[in-house]
């Protein structure tokens, strides 16, 4: 029986701890915390997919053609095609597991409209369709776990994985509730720890999605793909504790962005691009309202009180708990925020990286959304990902030898001790800040190359730091080792933006604001003894 | 603002009290109030001595994850989406819950939620929808965060060995609804380890972050 061990446990950690388990292979799926915990919970809008009742004139090659055109021309033609042609089967198996959708009287399941798309394709489950999908799959894995077919451990962490000649045979791993590491092995691992959001500071997603496997891995020689490539969100509404998201299912019911001028409104999105302004992809509203240098405003109101409460009432009551504003009342004041990352882990189609038996999946791997994601695309990828992983770790043969990682454990030992032994006042979460605070100024909406360039001198001066900070008892051991991991993947982040001399889907060079034809293609960086190197895939060496 | 919080190094060590002062902001949550406490260079009690940082979980910051459940004021609640403002009093007090095993400080060891619910085979297994199932009902006690509030208020809910309180109940609703195959099967767990125990004091309903309409899912399994 194949040992798989899966790192994460949102929805494509879970679904892909479900689809191995179904294929009789046994699983280890590890989190500090249970999936309920997990930003896929966060996922409000919808799950694309072109059904049998699709709209008229819409077509699984609409879909496909639309998510091409969104990532600017760089995602895998092949690998799209695979993603869009399984939507509506994924969509039937969710709802076998119990995904409770929204649907229309006849009893089909609704769709409403979404950026970036010709149809209305979005499947939703009222405004939490993350949530309810982790419902559903939470309790299938809970079925499979009554049959001892996939154990989970909890309090657990990723340290790093256990590589050795290009063959990944597992991981070692931190217990929390024992304070101390341990090697797991498994003749597969899958890695689905989401997006890098701590480089960032806070962001519409959850805290506890920081890119330390991300970075991890990169150091241990895995290749990293179109980390420039960064979704910001153009409705978000600033909090005493966070920007939250403001569902684009809101513009999808129709509602509009606007700016204030002389006492009269300015539709701006509509009268750039016309009647489906409103649902233009997300880095291009992000950078029209960043652009415009004003406050902006979001309408929903005209729909009525009842309609938002049937339709939005998970974006009703976030506006008026935090920030008392009734939207069917007033308008929503919104600004753009970092939410996804189109970037991480480069795997090839199958979502093999770049060692053998080491898998990445979810946001946490780059594939299907180039320079730029629909929304409604991010849930599909995340379980169709952890299909054709699971798939292809079925499909694969395994033939290795025993390898001996003690060496590996006692440098992890040796590495936490030396932290622990530190003498300097410095705490992690006074380099963490300082991180996002130049993450933030360098790598906004418009960069350019001097800020970059600022930015790498200043991320690679905290990691001359890193391992000499303060080493703090009193947070996880997790949170002290992970940041030299952090800051690596902040470094590589810069060096992928620098190289891109191009502006293409979220990157845009104020210095080269121009799309160019030779750069068609995704961005890599390789990590080697402290050296960086960057080059474009032109010859497809990834996704296809 | 006064802030009190028990405290507790591990799950071996003894608790005690430590008080804080925080500078009140506008709209500011319980949450928000503890990552500004502990984004301090250096975190100093009421007193001027150094204090090590305030454990506590939390992931998403919204009240949609239930990571923060914890005590406030004496009441059990989500930090991220209780108010400083709607505090009485000038001093906020802060304990872990208390049905669950204290990992440190706020965090609590709430598998056993997990755990029972896996051990009473709260699953579907086989699809197959009852028609005359509630779309709301469904939608509400599938958003079930497994914070841990209702139990915590429960007068039925001990340790949790043999009444799984109302998290339970709302599973066994959406998975009666979901699979006429698992319906019995489901019923008859219901009976042994909800209904027999629940005395409908209904603490539940009222603490629920999400306004799950518990009472709903139990009077629809009793039928």
């Amino acid at each position: 029986m194949k040992k798989v061990l899966i790192i994460g446990s949102g929805i494509a950690g879970l679904s892909c701890a479900i689809e191995c388990a179904g294929r009789g292979m046994e699983v280890t799926l590890i989190s500090p915390f249970p999936s309920e915990r997990s930003q896929s919970v966060l996922a409000a809008g919808g799950i694309n997919a072109c059904l049998d009742h699709c709209q008229e004139g819409d077509s699984k090659e609409s879909h496909i053609e639309d998510t091409l055109k969104g990532g600017c021309n760089i995602a895998g033609k092949e690998a799209v095609s695979g993603l869009c042609r399984d939507a509506s089967n994924i969509i039937n198996r969710l709802e076998k597991l119990g995904t409770v959708f929204s649907t229309e009287p006849n009893g089909r399941i609704s769709v409403r409209a979404f950026g970036g798309q010709s149809y209305k394709r979005t499947c939703y489950c009222g405004a939490s369709t993350g949530k309810q999908i982790v419902t559903a799959l939470v309790m299938e894995a809970r079925r499979l776990e009554g049959l001892g077919l996939i154990t989970r451990r909890l309090w657990m962490d990723f340290y790093s994985a256990l590589i050795k000649d290009g063959v990944c045979y597992g991981a070692i791993l931190y217990n929390e509730a024992h304070v101390s590491f341990e090697i797991a092995r498994a003749d597969y691992v899958v890695i689905a720890t989401g997006g890098q959001n701590a480089l960032f500071g806070k962001t519409t997603g959850s805290t506890l999605c920081d890119g330390y496997v991300t970075g991890k891995l990169f150091m241990q020689g895995v290749e990293l793909k179109n980390l420039e490539f960064i979704q910001y969100h153009p409705t978000t509404i600033e909090t005493a504790q966070k920007k939250m998201l403001i569902s684009e299912a809101v513009r999808g019911e129709g509602g509009r962005l606007y700016y204030e001028e002389s006492g009269k409104r300015v539709y701006f999105m509509e009268e750039l691009y016309g009647e489906r302004g409103n649902l233009m992809p997300r880095d291009v509203i992000s950078r029209c309202m960043d652009s415009t240098g004003k406050d902006i405003f979001l309408d929903i109101s005209f729909l009525g009180k009842e309609e938002i409460i049937k339709r939005l009432p998970e974006v009703y009551d976030l506006c008026l708990k935090y920030r008392g504003i009734d939207i069917s009342k007033d308008s929503i004041p919104v600004s753009p925020s970092v939410h996804f990352f189109m970037g991480g882990i480069a795997v090839k189609n199958d979502h093999e990286t770049n060692i053998a038996n080491l898998y990445a999946i979810g946001e946490c791997a780059s594939i299907y959304h180039g320079a730029n994601r629909l929304g409604g695309n991010s849930l599909l990828a995340a379980i169709y990902s952890a299909k054709v992983a699971s798939a292809a770790i079925e499909n694969s043969v395994l033939s290795r030898t025993d390898e001996d990682f003690t060496t590996d454990l006692n440098e992890a030992r040796a590495v936490l001790r030396t932290l622990q032994g530190s003498k300097s006042p410095f705490p992690v979460w006074y380099i963490r800040d300082m991180l996002a605070e130049n993450m933030r100024e360098d790598l906004g909406i418009v960069r350019e190359e001097g800020r970059i360039k600022k930015g790498i001198e200043d991320v690679s001066y905290y990691l001359s730091i890193a391992d000499k900070i303060h080493y703090d008892n009193s947070v996880l051991a997790y949170f002290n080792y992970s940041l030299t991991g952090i800051l690596t993947l902040a470094k590589a982040t810069l060096m992928c933006a620098l190289y891109r001399e191009e502006s293409r889907g979220a990157h845009f060079r104020s210095d080269y604001p121009e799309t160019k034809e030779a750069m068609a293609a995704a961005t890599i960086i390789s990590y080697d003894n402290g050296n960086f190197r960057t080059y474009f895939d032109l010859e497809g060496k990834y996704e296809r | 603002m006064n802030v009190r919080i028990l405290r507790q190094r591990s799950p071996f060590s003894d608790p005690y009290w430590e008080e804080f002062f925080y500078e009140d902001k506008e709209n500011q949550t319980v949450a928000g109030m503890l990552d500004d406490l502990n984004y301090k260079d250096d975190l100093k009690t009421i007193a001027g001595e150094s204090a090590p940082r305030i454990q506590w979980e939390c992931s998403c910051l919204q009240g949609m994850c239930g990571a923060c459940a914890m005590v406030i004021n004496h009441r059990p609640a989500l930090a991220c989406e209780t108010f400083l403002r709607d505090i009485k009093g000038d001093t906020v007090i802060l304990e872990p819950l208390k049905k669950f095993p204290t990992v440190s400080d706020l965090v609590v060891d709430r598998s056993i939620i997990q755990e029972n619910l896996k051990n009473a085979n709260t699953y579907i297994e086989e699809y197959s929808a009852d028609k005359s199932s509630d779309f709301n009902q469904m939608y509400s006690a599938a958003k079930c965060l497994k914070c841990g509030l209702c139990l915590e208020v429960c007068p039925n809910y001990g340790k949790g060995e043999t009444f799984f309180g109302a998290a339970f109940a709302n599973d066994c609703y959406l998975i009666a609804s979901r699979s006429l195959s698992q319906k019995d099967t489901i019923k008859e767990s219901y009976q042994s380890h909800f209904a027999k125990g629940c005395s409908k004091a209904l603490s539940c309903v009222d603490i629920c972050p999400m306004k799950i309409p518990t009472l709903t899912s139990i009077s629809r399994m009793n039928r």
